[in-house]
């Protein structure tokens, strides 16, 4: 799977073309000369350079937001240090913020080292003769740096450093904008004094244009960040109501269950009664998955099994291979297995197990316990439990009962097939 | 199944100190424990230490890049042919298990078994047998398909017709003695028939198994 486009850590200016080389599969050093060719192409990769700086979330940012849930499944949020944790390990930095602080002094060299560049190259080509129309580059250079200047307030990781190394707060911020809403107007308002002599009707459209876009640029950033803001305490908040919702549920179903436990510390068989049903029902809970609605065969099989577990302290293992409509005809079979399970677990004891196998043609149950067995044939006509629950039941929906017992235990197999007796009733 | 008198070394992989200790008292005197581990980095370094014939795994483990049990076997593939891993989970759920059996357990119980239970687990999965579970079985069934068997497909891909009679035996609650008496055959056949199985279900790519996985979200 390919790596979703983040802003990268490793950083040189803002972490877009590390982002994208591991996004794209490539070496950084590729996608950093790629982007400098664009540049050189027109100032091309310096558009594409800043509107994925500005759209592109960081590895952090993401990481705040928290994963995209793949499924219903629930997961517990982590405890804040374990979060922590794994945060720093994802990043692979034991200590975020001063790496970053470090990583952005290293910056703003290399950031002042090419603007010195840029100018001693500008100066050069001017003594060598090349005519340069510095009257129109010098405005647009002081609108470039005034613009950068209020978008870095977009990027948060950015601002949490300089913060970290200058002690800025608020009021740094608000500097910042003003000095770049300054700038840009200071160019803008040279760009168009500079143009002054074309005639009056295109420098008055210019500069209203350029005075609006100029207010844009500085704006745009504000409107996005308080965008993104929201965006952010709003997922913060969903995560405290999905966390509210799992303490409330724990509290309710396992504490008491603990406290029950504990109180019935003497009596075995209650203690492993209660531990069972918690089980199921924390279980159900955590995992009750959309592949499964109620209603179906095996979801009441399931439940006749909790039932009676319940009521007789004996565990209860239920192995569901498939699953069908409950129809008439299986609610009939679920009512037979009720029957064999109850009895099994009133005359046998110890584990049962349930298994049933299901699918369009029908149904197959088996309950088997591990008693010490009984004679079919042998049961006397007025115990009336297998004879009328079981065999003329069953029987009557066109189903099948076999029991098997000997001294190792009693297997009851109960078999009902899929729309037979819808043709005959 | 147990041919030498040689006690069978383990180690104890687990995060919950009272469920080792308890786990170490279980076991009966045909097993060694040489040592416990609690998290997955403890874990893969112990295991290549001390080279135990059997690890008994839990399935969540802290620690590592959150991969638990399944981690650990991948940190352990080099030792895979002489060091067998049977994991542990508080309950056979298909969430659980098919992950880490998928990674290369041996099989798998619960931890409600009981001593005399899980020290022959031990005893069977060292001498390069599987576990299964009655629920195992279940979800072997379930991904595979109960439908009668053509050896068309990928000899991988398909149950044999006796190798399904064994799971559904086994899914029934069978122990291995009963399948074997039950369909006239030896422990050591249905020993062979459950291995193929567990083999099947770690190597299979058959697209059912896939679908029947990721609609459960397991793989």
């Amino acid at each position: 799977m390919r790596e979703a486009l983040l802003r990268s850590n490793d950083a040189m200016i803002a972490g877009v073309c590390a982002g994208l080389a591991a996004h794209l599969g490539v070496s950084v050093n590729v996608a950093r000369i790629g982007m400098v060719g664009l540049a050189l192409a027109g100032g091309a990769g310096i558009f594409l350079y800043g509107w994925l700086w500005v759209l592109v979330p960081t590895q952090e940012e993401q990481l705040r937001k928290g994963p995209t849930p793949v499924g219903p499944r629930l997961t517990f949020p982590k405890p804040p240090e374990q979060a922590e944790g794994t945060r720093a390990a994802t990043t692979g930095q034991p200590d975020g913020l001063q790496n970053g602080t470090q990583s952005w002094i290293g910056k703003r060299e290399v950031l002042l080292g090419t603007a010195l560049l840029l100018v001693a190259a500008v100066a050069i080509a001017q003594q060598l003769g090349a005519n340069l129309p510095l009257d129109t580059l010098l405005p647009v250079g002081v609108v470039a740096a005034g613009a950068v200047l209020a978008w870095t307030q977009l990027d948060e990781s950015r601002r949490a450093g300089l913060m970290n190394g200058a002690g800025a707060s608020q009021a740094g911020g608000l500097a910042r904008l003003v000095a770049g809403l300054l700038l840009v107007t200071v160019g803008v308002l040279i760009l168009v004094s500079g143009s002054i002599a074309w005639e009056i009707t295109w420098s008055t459209l210019i500069a209203t244009g350029a005075v609006l876009a100029g207010v844009f640029l500085v704006l745009a950033p504000w409107g996005l960040k308080f965008w993104r803001d929201l965006e952010t305490e709003r997922s913060g908040r969903a995560r405290e109501t999905e966390r509210a919702e799992i303490a409330a549920h724990l509290h309710d179903s396992v504490l008491q269950t603990l406290a029950l436990i504990q109180n019935r510390a003497g009596s075995e068989q209650d203690v492993i009664r209660l531990a069972r049903a918690q089980e199921r029902e924390l279980r159900n809970w955590l995992y009750a998955d959309a592949t499964h609605q109620s209603g179906n065969l095996a979801e009441r099989i399931r439940a006749v099994a909790a039932e009676i577990e319940d009521s007789y302290g004996t565990p209860i293992n239920v192995v569901v291979v498939g699953d069908t409509e409950l129809s008439a005809q299986q609610e009939v079979l679920a009512q037979a297995a009720r029957e064999a399970v109850l009895n099994a677990a009133k005359h046998a004891g110890g584990n049962i197990s349930v298994y049933l196998e299901a699918g369009p043609t029908g149904s197959t149950i088996f309950v088997r316990d591990r008693g010490s067995g009984f004679d079919p044939d042998a049961v006397p006509a007025d115990r009336m439990g297998i004879r009328v629950s079981l065999y003329s039941r069953m029987h009557r929906h066109g189903g099948d009962v076999s029991i098997r017992s000997n001294a190792e235990g009693t297997e009851v197999k109960l078999v009902m097939p899929e729309n037979v007796a819808d043709g005959a009733q | 199944m147990n041919t030498t008198q040689e006690p069978v070394t383990v180690v104890v992989v687990d995060d919950h100190a009272i469920f080792r200790s308890g786990l170490r008292a279980d076991l009966d005197s045909r097993i060694t424990v040489l040592a416990e581990a609690a998290g997955v980095a403890e874990a893969i370094a112990t295991i290549h230490e001390h080279r135990p014939q059997v690890v008994l795994l839990d399935v969540h483990l802290p620690g590592g890049s959150g991969g638990g049990g399944a981690e650990v076997i991948a940190g352990c593939t080099a030792l895979l042919a002489g060091t067998q891993f049977l994991a542990l989970s508080v309950s056979d759920a298909a969430e659980d298990v098919v992950t880490v059996i998928r990674a290369g357990a041996r099989g798998y119980v619960t931890k409600t078994i009981s001593g005399a239970e899980i020290s022959d687990a031990v005893l069977r999965v060292a001498s390069g047998d599987a576990v299964f579970s009655p629920r195992l079985a279940g979800f072997v069934l379930d991904a595979f398909g109960t439908a009668a068997v053509a050896s068309v497909d990928s000899e991988l891909d398909r149950l044999s017709a006796r190798e399904l009679e064994v799971m559904r035996l086994i899914a029934r609650g069978y122990s291995y003695k009963e399948v074997a008496k039950e369909l006239f055959i030896s422990i050591k056949t249905v020993e062979t028939h459950v291995s193929a199985v567990l083999r099947k279900l770690q190597l299979s790519s058959r697209h059912e198994l896939t679908r029947w996985a990721a609609e459960r979200r397991l793989l």
